[in-house]
């Protein structure tokens, strides 16, 4: 039955499983469990992905295609690669500890949040593999209704004004980038991405294209000063809803930016990366001092994004096989521990309904357990070598000093160095003025420590992200024949206008990012 | 063009049958609601019914369409019409049951709506199929004529007969430049039928000033009837008086049929229109698009919302007759005319599912809720309240707004993608542009539906004929969002039947 549409079970089963719900789940019992039961058998059809996943080869794996439509010049293609893959492992892993997570917290229209959720997924999962681009579109743009949805109704105090500025914002920057594509179609004379690809667009066109591409990405990610968005949307966002937007959903923006943005339109590359590499600098100290001085830990993680997110963008327009490896897994790594800082909030707030770091303090006292699993994250946040932070941002920082393309790459390797400090500095600040010192508020002296159903979904995360910190070889090496194949006709594409690139294109290609793979060497 | 032979007689008996059914019906609709007792109507609706499903079959079991002009090239007979034909007789189906749940309940409307609503059909069928001046204009007035009454047909309600009057004084001023138009082009081509005019046209001889300045006027009413800026001011005020179900059909039925004489008029007189008028035109059309939907924002009635709406819509398809008129240029591709024809056909299906679903939940919703039932405020809560009436509406904003995948993104892909394909990239632009300012009215009734609590009680009116209806076309809505292409092809293939 799966056969050879595998892929197809993996995107579709959320959403056969959100319209079951939606038929069926009129108890809310009912309701979680069938949820919970697609999404786990999802992450298991994921795993068989990655079981015939072949981490030789390069280029599109488990392709599916048929036509759609105007005689198959629009079609549904569907594909993994190297660096679709770990994104939909990422996906579907969150999943179920999605849905664990908002068991209790939410108990108000159960059946739709559910469907909502797995609607989410489905879109989200689509989005990743999609190998056709208006069935990209579709799957881009339908994300969109779920999650303000899930801001909407579920959300805080102001979730009505954050729902609508999140669906706003994005909506700004994707329509722009539809007419990009109606006009890539008629280039082409096909909505498929290889064929895409095989365009040979003026320089001209490449730099209006690129800026309607990258301005849907760059909102998505986001990008400095595109990010306001970003704070409301997580603030203002259930638990769930934070976890799935910092976990999966801000990679759209870099994905995208990956997948089709650069190679799509090398050319336009050579006059917006300087500018992306600098904006994305900026995002990283901005967002880095902004969360210095957040009063709210949600706002604060959400900031720590901001930074983050800033380090993915620079590795990937720095153009060099370690920064974009270092993109690729700072995204894993992200979407874990992020995550992970986000369901730590979450077992807070539903505690004490509060989120301001000054009504706690001592807490290690009441909550030893909880004050571990918290220290445990927010070192993987900090990047700490050995955990998952670690080997991404390091990648990173290597790709950006030695990146060909980008002027002054050691001045800003450097200065997004110091984000890496900065990073330490709130995260470390905000822990101690949490979790230590005398137990300040009467009412956080018998909190309970976490619960079973709490260290159901924070275990799997917490050895996720020692595993990527202590092993990433294995994804790194997975990733590496994709990025050589992306970055190939880019490079080349590139040393008519930058002879350095070739130095640094052809002949190190490859051999350097599995030489940080491990970082326990490299030390 | 010399006019294409007549058909034998039996053959044109069987291509007219749909009219002769739905104006027999229409006249019989009549002497029934003269005759029968007012407690009794829902003999009416059945009626209306059956004659309109007579219609239905008769156009989809008859002679299969030919390019041949019916009544000595006054009617086109070709899959144009048969495609619109079916449109128009579903609209009038779905209003009629909207309509039929409403009476129930409410006194205050008029018995004689159905058969003005099988005349209204008729005129538009006659509309969309004239291959001649005089048909145009008796098509088009038959429509009117209908379309006033059952504006203003409300007992009692003063917005009703303000808005019915209204619409009848500046309905009437349109027609006086339709019938100048005409006039002025009767008097260059020497004949009033389109074969007549592609003659001259093809000539290119006489006075094109006389010409111009025909075409021009009868623009005018077009613009009228679609509701194109700067000729839109009746818009808000006429949907916004009329009866919800009426403002429906108007919406939908009153402009796919504008549209429908618009591009059959529009590839008679190409050369011309898409020279010498398209950049007015074209600054029309961005103009109707950034106003309608800059002004939609502001409103607080939802059949205000969507009168504003509708004129932004009109604009959007104004984008693909434009390509459509490119294409009197030289160098363009052959394909990208029909490609932008069967975009429109496409976007008018569209449009009418997701305004008649709106529509029908406003008129579902409507009756018990008294005066302040407009208000989008009205409408907090509603999600829980009725689930799936909230599912239905928000599935056609969402539609309305273009997002995916939804048959309203289906749409505006295909028109877009026609002016893409013209060369028209700023126009497309300006289309993209418009449409996200919509987003967020649209979104905006989405939010109090679904994210903000009920205040008062409100008391929802429930039917399950529009709520089925309502649900079955948002069903609809969405099929056509994932598989668009059949009804695509069908609407491509369509218009070139009447390209030629």
């Amino acid at each position: 039955m799966l056969g050879s549409h595998i892929l197809s079970w993996v995107v579709f089963l959320p959403l056969v499983g959100a319209v079951a719900i939606l038929l069926t789940g009129r108890r809310a019992v009912v309701a979680r469990g069938l949820a919970m039961l697609v999404a786990v058998a999802d992450f298991a059809l994921s795993l068989v992905v990655l079981a015939r996943f072949d981490g030789a080869d390069g280029g599109d794996q488990l392709v599916e295609r048929a036509a759609w439509l105007a005689g198959g010049k629009i079609s549904y293609a569907i594909a993994v690669d190297g660096i679709s893959l770990f994104l939909v492992l990422l996906t579907t892993f969150l999943g179920p500890l999605v849905i664990l997570s908002c068991w209790r917290a939410i108990a108000d229209r159960v059946r739709e949040c559910m469907a909502f959720l797995l609607l989410l997924q489905a879109a989200m999962l689509g989005t990743f593999v999609a190998r056709d681009m208006l069935l990209f579109y579709v799957f881009w743009e339908s994300m969109l209704i779920p999650m303000s949805f899930i801001i909407g109704i579920w959300g805080g105090e102001r979730r009505i004004y954050a729902a609508v500025k999140f669906f706003l914002f994005t909506m700004v920057g994707s329509i722009f980038m539809l007419v990009a594509i109606l006009y890539c179609y008629f280039q082409a004379g096909s909505m498929a991405f290889s064929d895409f690809l095989a365009l040979q667009l003026p320089r001209a066109a490449q730099l209006w294209l690129f800026a309607a591409f990258a301005l849907a990405f760059a909102i998505k990610v986001p990008l400095f000063p595109l990010h306001t968005w970003l704070p409301d949307a997580h603030v203002e966002a259930p638990t769930a809803g934070s976890v799935i937007l910092a976990g999966v959903l801000l990679k759209m923006g870099t994905y995208g930016l990956l997948r089709f943005a650069i190679p799509l339109f090398p050319q336009a590359l050579t006059t917006f990366g300087p500018w992306l590499a600098v904006l994305s600098v900026i995002g990283i100290i901005y967002g880095a001092l902004v969360a210095l001085v957040q009063p709210d830990v949600k706002k604060l993680v959400a900031y720590s994004s901001v930074s983050h997110l800033g380090f993915v963008v620079l590795g990937t327009v720095s153009l060099t096989p370690e920064g974009i490896a270092g993109g690729i897994f700072q995204m894993l790594a992200h979407g874990l521990s992020t995550g992970a800082l986000f369901l730590l909030v979450g077992v807070i707030y539903e505690r004490r309904h509060t989120r301001l770091i000054e009504d706690f303090g001592g807490l290690a006292h009441a909550m030893p357990l909880y004050a571990s699993v918290f220290m445990f994250v927010t070192l993987a946040s900090v990047g700490l070598p050995g955990l998952c932070g670690f080997v991404g941002e390091f990648l990173i920082l290597t790709g950006t000093f030695r990146s060909a393309l980008l002027p002054h790459a050691r001045l800003l390797a450097v200065l997004a160095a110091t984000g890496v400090v900065l990073g330490a500095f709130y995260m470390l600040w905000m822990y101690q003025r949490v979790f230590f010192g005398p137990l300040r508020h009467e009412k956080n002296r018998g909190l309970a420590d976490l619960t079973p159903r709490e260290w159901a979904y924070l275990l799997p995360i917490l050895v996720g992200i020692l595993w990527l910190g202590v092993r990433p070889a294995p994804l790194l090496e997975r990733m590496q024949p994709a990025i050589e194949r992306l970055l190939g006709p880019v490079t080349r594409e590139l040393t008519v206008d930058r002879a350095p690139l070739q130095q640094a294109g052809g002949a190190r290609l490859g051999t350097v990012a599995l030489q940080v793979s491990d970082p326990l060497e490299v030390e | 063009m010399p006019a294409v032979a007549d058909a034998s007689l039996t053959a044109q008996f069987g291509a007219l049958l749909p009219y002769l059914v739905v104006a027999g019906g229409g006249v019989l609709l009549l002497l029934a609601d003269a005759l029968s007792r007012a407690s009794r109507r829902d003999h009416l609706y059945l009626l209306t019914v059956a004659v309109l499903l007579g219609a239905l079959a008769a156009q989809l079991f008859g002679p299969a369409p030919e390019r041949t002009a019916l009544l000595r090239g006054m009617l086109g007979g070709e899959a144009y019409t048969q495609y619109f034909n079916l449109l128009f007789l579903g609209i009038a189906l779905l209003t009629a049951t909207f309509a039929t749940s409403v009476f129930e309940r409410a006194a205050r409307y008029r018995t004689d709506f159905y058969p003005l609503l099988v005349f209204a059909t008729l005129g538009m069928m006659i509309l969309a199929a004239a291959t001649d001046l005089l048909t145009l204009f008796l098509g088009l007035e038959t429509m009117s004529l209908a379309v006033y009454v059952l504006v203003g047909g409300q007992r009692g309600s003063l917005r009703a007969s303000e808005a019915g009057l209204k619409y009848l004084l500046l309905g009437a001023f349109a027609s006086a430049f339709l019938l100048f138009g005409m006039g002025l082009v009767y008097g260059w081509a020497g004949g009033t039928g389109y074969a007549d005019i592609a003659d001259g046209l093809r000539g290119a001889g006489g006075n094109l000033l006389l010409l111009r300045a025909g075409l021009g006027l009868m623009l005018v009413a077009f613009a009228f009837k679609i509701a194109i800026v700067p000729f839109h001011m009746w818009t808000p005020d006429v949907y916004d008086g009329a009866a919800s179900f009426v403002t429906g059909y108007m919406a939908t039925g009153v402009k796919a049929a504008a549209f429908a004489a618009l591009l059959r008029f529009c590839q008679l007189a190409l050369p011309e229109l898409g020279g010498f008028w398209w950049p007015l035109l074209a600054v029309l059309a961005v103009v109707t698009m950034i106003v309608a939907n800059l002004v939609a924002l502001a409103q607080d009635g939802i059949k205000r919302m969507l009168a504003w709406s509708s004129v932004a819509h009109a604009g959007y398809l104004m984008l693909g007759v434009l390509a459509l008129l490119a294409t009197g240029r030289q160098g363009l591709a052959a394909t990208v005319g029909p490609a932008s024809g069967g975009a429109v056909l496409f976007y008018l299906v569209a449009y009418s599912l997701m305004n008649l679903g709106a529509f029908g939940v406003i008129t579902l919703l409507g009756p018990d809720r008294g005066e302040e039932a407009d208000r989008i405020s009205g409408y907090a809560g509603l999600a829980r309240r009725q689930p799936l009436v909230a599912a239905s509406l928000a599935v056609c904003l969402l539609s309305l707004a273009g997002i995916p995948p939804t048959a309203g993104f289906m749409a505006k892909f295909y028109v877009f993608g026609a002016v893409v394909k013209a060369g028209l990239v700023p126009l497309a632009i300006w289309g993209v542009v418009a449409s996200l300012i919509s987003v967020y009215y649209y979104l905006r009734v989405i939010v109090v539906m679904y994210m903000q609590p009920a205040g008062e009680s409100i008391h929802d009116g429930r039917s399950w004929e529009t709520a089925f209806a309502t649900g079955l076309l948002a069903l609809l809505i969405l099929f056509l969002g994932v598989w668009p292409g059949g009804l695509q092809r069908l609407a491509e293939v369509t218009f070139r039947t009447l390209a030629g």
